[in-house]
């Protein structure tokens, strides 16, 4: 159930109705119900493993609670760390492994393969799990006791398969003071809803269809305008696609009274790498900031140790996006940019500020070969291309450029003056205009019978 | 359901604005796509823009013609040359016109009737060409072809929306409808980014095709080719073709003609009921004669009683006083495979015989030209 389908606004207009028809005491209830109902959607045999680590991560967090710091504690962290990993590393590692063996042993790739289905979210649920014992761990959060409330934490579903990665704390915050959301909140909520469909369906897949034609069949499309374009075709849309979804996301946990966290804020407006991961799925920078490049040391061991952690924390980040040598140069890739930002770090002069943001754009850009494309020979192939004499054919219409121009204006009037934030407090008319305008969008550019899959679904 | 813990002030902030987005939404649309300009540049090749295309021209003819006009409606199996008619014009006192549209059905029909005809009174006959004066459901079911909704689009006003969504049978179709017909933007998407891609040469060429339609259209001549030589052997269900055909004369034989017979659920009868009755309607009391032709069948006719059908709708309408049934053995004659090109049309040489045997007939049903 694609948030993108008629069915999933009618699972959301049930929810909204049962939720607020119901007693205060039953809410919670129906909120897991409804989240185990949309995960089984998609696959109900995977509720199990769910169901397990949810069940696996509520205990050792009581545990830890319990034990005296120490090695017990350590190795109680341990062991629930290992059930997370091991279950992510056996659904999402072990083909990619596997074949890594095989080419090792001179054996042909699939010898150890098995037949796995990679589960919906894996990705995300298991960081949010994750990040919640080692705070219990550290002390900074309290163990839940009602299993209900904890597994809830884990599978609410406006951010079960492709997040925002809610931390403990600011879901608890939300779930045990709950309060109605205010009208300011529901028309925020309806507000993101609206932006986030018109987000996906408007922009992410119009932009989806030239870059899947280009990186579908990249020698057939030669030349350097043709490589830009369809490079930059799946730049527009894998930003517009995950933004869409979590403004969604967000717009939904603030009509039923939840409160995430922003996970997006302009990327493509970064004046250099080291800012455009703040701004890029902030999210999951976050957590790795937080439970892994901090852990390792951050900055504080001298400049080499810096770039080490930095490359580590870079290099896991892009593996966490998938089991293939090209996130991981994905990965590696940023990590170096940011070792290199570094490096070379210098004051800001701010009429030099849009050049910075090109040539950021253009370095994400080269870095999203690596994402989109299927292996490493062919992101090298489109390597050649992007960097080839000029020639080739661009594979935007008018309109494309049209459509990225009007998200840029919109980009840059809410950086410098808040656009969005201004319309969802305006008054009636000019909140109305906004919204039928994003309808309108959606009307004459919406892909609506594709259903093109978020791509974050896919982690 | 009111939210509850919203201030008064701000749930009447948006109980006002939630409303007024979706009048912002039809404005838009209406403003775009319910004013005469986008109808006027759809690309000719589409469904809909052949069809406008087709009423914008015939609309033409109105304004070249006298009141001995008579307008022929039909899919592409009603395949006779306008112009060939009207070589026994003389004869026959009648000038025919031809605003059937390759594809679509009854339902498109009336649309297309209603603005070209907002009167009921512009023209001396209509002339509808059918398959068969009784009701024979096939596998594919016209109540069901959404191909209509891209047909008439540009013809759908708001009041229309509810009643042609709901004259589809299954639930996503009239989902599919409701919600293209309320938004004409969904069903124009593909044409209006073609025609962002490149405005101005859109706008070049529709006015050429405008200027041009009549001549391309009237003087069309069909492919002489045909399917002499081809044999069913309707025992053995099987067809004996003549050297030479390509595999689209092949593949529209084994298809039309050698189909299995499919279950006679009323669905052809209630679809018929429907739309031509609501073309009676619009005709009741109306000097304008309603013509059923039964067309030539195929080039070698399937065998009677293949299917027992149930009911003849048509022959019902003929009780009516204005409505009038052709002969349906009239065109018998032309059902041999050298006059079809495939196993569904008739090809050059059968639409020169249709033709003038169609002038003849209709001139002879209507009598004298003089009102």
């Amino acid at each position: 159930m694609l948030f993108n389908t008629t069915q999933f606004f009618i699972f959301l207009a049930v929810v909204l109705v049962l939720f607020y028809a119901s007693p205060h005491r039953f809410r919670r209830y129906i909120l897991l119900a409804a989240s185990y109902f949309f995960y089984a959607c998609w696959n109900y045999k995977f509720i199990a493993l769910l169901l397990t680590l949810t069940a696996i991560d509520y205990t050792a967090a009581l545990w830890l609670e319990k034990v005296a710091p120490g090695p017990r504690k350590k190795a109680l962290l341990i062991l629930s760390l290992s059930a997370n990993l091991g279950f992510l590393g056996f659904f999402k590692y072990y083909n990619f492994l596997a074949a890594n063996l095989a080419l090792l042993l001179g054996k042909p790739p699939h010898s150890f393969f098995l037949d796995i289905v990679l589960p919906l979210g894996i990705s995300f649920h298991t960081f949010q799990s994750m990040s919640y014992v080692v705070d219990v761990y550290r002390g900074q959060q309290k163990a839940v006791r009602s299993p209900i409330d904890y597994a809830l934490f884990i599978c609410f579903f406006p951010q079960l398969v492709a997040g925002p990665i809610v931390r403990a704390h600011t879901f608890f915050r939300d779930l045990f003071h709950w309060r109605p959301p205010s009208a300011d909140d529901v028309s925020t909520g309806i507000f993101l809803l609206v932006l986030g469909l018109t987000k996906k369906m408007a922009f992410a897949d119009q932009f989806a269809k030239v870059a899947n034609r280009y990186f579908s069949d990249v020698a057939g499309n030669p030349g350097m305008a043709t490589a830009w374009s369809g490079v930059f075709a799946f730049g527009v849309q894998i930003y517009f696609d995950f933004s869409g979804y979590t403004d969604m996301a967000i717009g939904m946990a603030k009509l039923l009274g939840f409160h995430f966290p922003v996970n997006f804020r302009r990327p493509y407006l970064a004046s250099s790498i080291t800012d455009f991961w703040r701004r890029w799925h902030i999210s999951l920078s976050t957590w790795l900031r937080d439970y892994l490049y901090i852990p390792l040391g951050g900055n504080r061991h001298g400049q080499w140790m810096t770039y080490r952690n930095l490359a580590i924390t870079m290099l896991l980040g892009g593996l966490w996006h998938g089991a293939s040598w090209n996130f991981v140069i994905w990965g590696g890739y940023h990590g170096a940019l940011l070792s290199l930002e570094r490096l070379f770090r210098g004051g800001g002069r701010s009429w030099l500020y849009p050049l910075k943001a090109i040539l950021t754009f253009a370095l994400v850009l080269i870095g999203w070969v690596f994402f989109r494309a299927a292996d490493l020979p062919q992101s090298l192939q489109i390597l050649r291309q992007m960097f080839s004499r000029p020639g080739g054919h661009t594979l935007l219409q008018h309109w494309h450029v049209g459509l990225a121009l009007v998200a840029l204006v919109l980009a840059v009037g809410e950086e410098k003056f808040e656009w969005f934030e201004r319309i969802m407090e305006a008054p009636a008319w000019a909140y109305a205009t906004a919204l039928a305008a994003m309808f309108f969008c959606l009307e004459v550019f919406g892909v609506i019978d594709a259903n093109i899959p978020f791509i974050y679904f896919q982690f | 359901m009111r939210v509850p813990g919203t201030s008064r002030q701000t749930s009447r902030r948006l109980g006002l604005a939630l409303p007024l987005a979706f009048l912002g939404l039809l404005a838009l649309d209406g403003l775009l796509f319910r004013t005469p300009f986008y109808p006027s540049v759809l690309e000719m090749d589409s469904t809909a823009g052949g069809f406008e295309l087709t009423l914008w021209r015939e609309q033409q003819a109105q304004t070249l013609n006298g009141d001995n006009l008579v307008v022929t409606l039909g899919d592409s199996r009603f395949a006779y040359s306008p112009r060939l008619a009207n070589e026994l014009t003389a004869k026959t006192g009648y000038v025919f016109r031809h605003a059937g549209v390759a594809g679509t059905d009854v339902r498109a029909w009336y649309y297309m009737l209603r603005d070209l005809d907002p009167t009921a009174r512009r023209y001396r006959a209509i002339v509808f060409g059918v398959r068969d004066y009784d009701d024979e459901d096939e596998y594919f079911t016209p109540d069901d072809d959404i191909r209509a909704l891209h047909y008439v689009i540009a013809r759908l006003r708001w009041s229309d929306v509810p009643g042609f969504a709901l004259s589809f049978h299954s639930p996503s179709l009239k989902w599919e409808a409701l919600r293209g017909a309320a938004l004409k933007g969904i069903v124009y998407q593909a044409d209006l980014l073609a025609f962002l891609a490149k405005p101005k040469e859109r706008i070049r060429l529709a006015r050429i095709e405008h200027r041009k339609y009549e001549q391309w259209t009237y003087g069309y001549e069909e492919t002489p080719r045909s399917l002499e030589g081809l044999r069913i052997d309707w025992s053995a269900w099987k067809a004996t073709f003549p050297p030479g055909l390509d595999q689209d004369q092949i593949d529209t034989v084994n298809r039309d003609l050698l189909r299995e017979p499919a279950p006679q659920t009323g669905r052809l009868a209630a679809f018929r009921r429907a739309w031509y009755g609501r073309i009676l309607d619009r005709y009741r009391g109306s000097p304008t004669k309603i013509i059923f032709v039964r067309l030539a069948r195929a080039p070698i006719p399937r065998p009677d009683g293949l299917v027992r059908k149930k009911s003849a709708t048509i022959r019902e309408f003929a009780s009516r006083p204005n409505v009038l049934l052709c002969d349906e053995h009239a065109f018998e004659s032309l059902e041999h495979p050298e006059l079809f090109r495939d196993a569904l049309h008739l090809n050059r040489a059968g639409i020169a015989r249709f033709s003038a045997m169609l002038a003849e007939d209709i001139g002879r049903m209507l009598g004298s030209a003089a009102r």
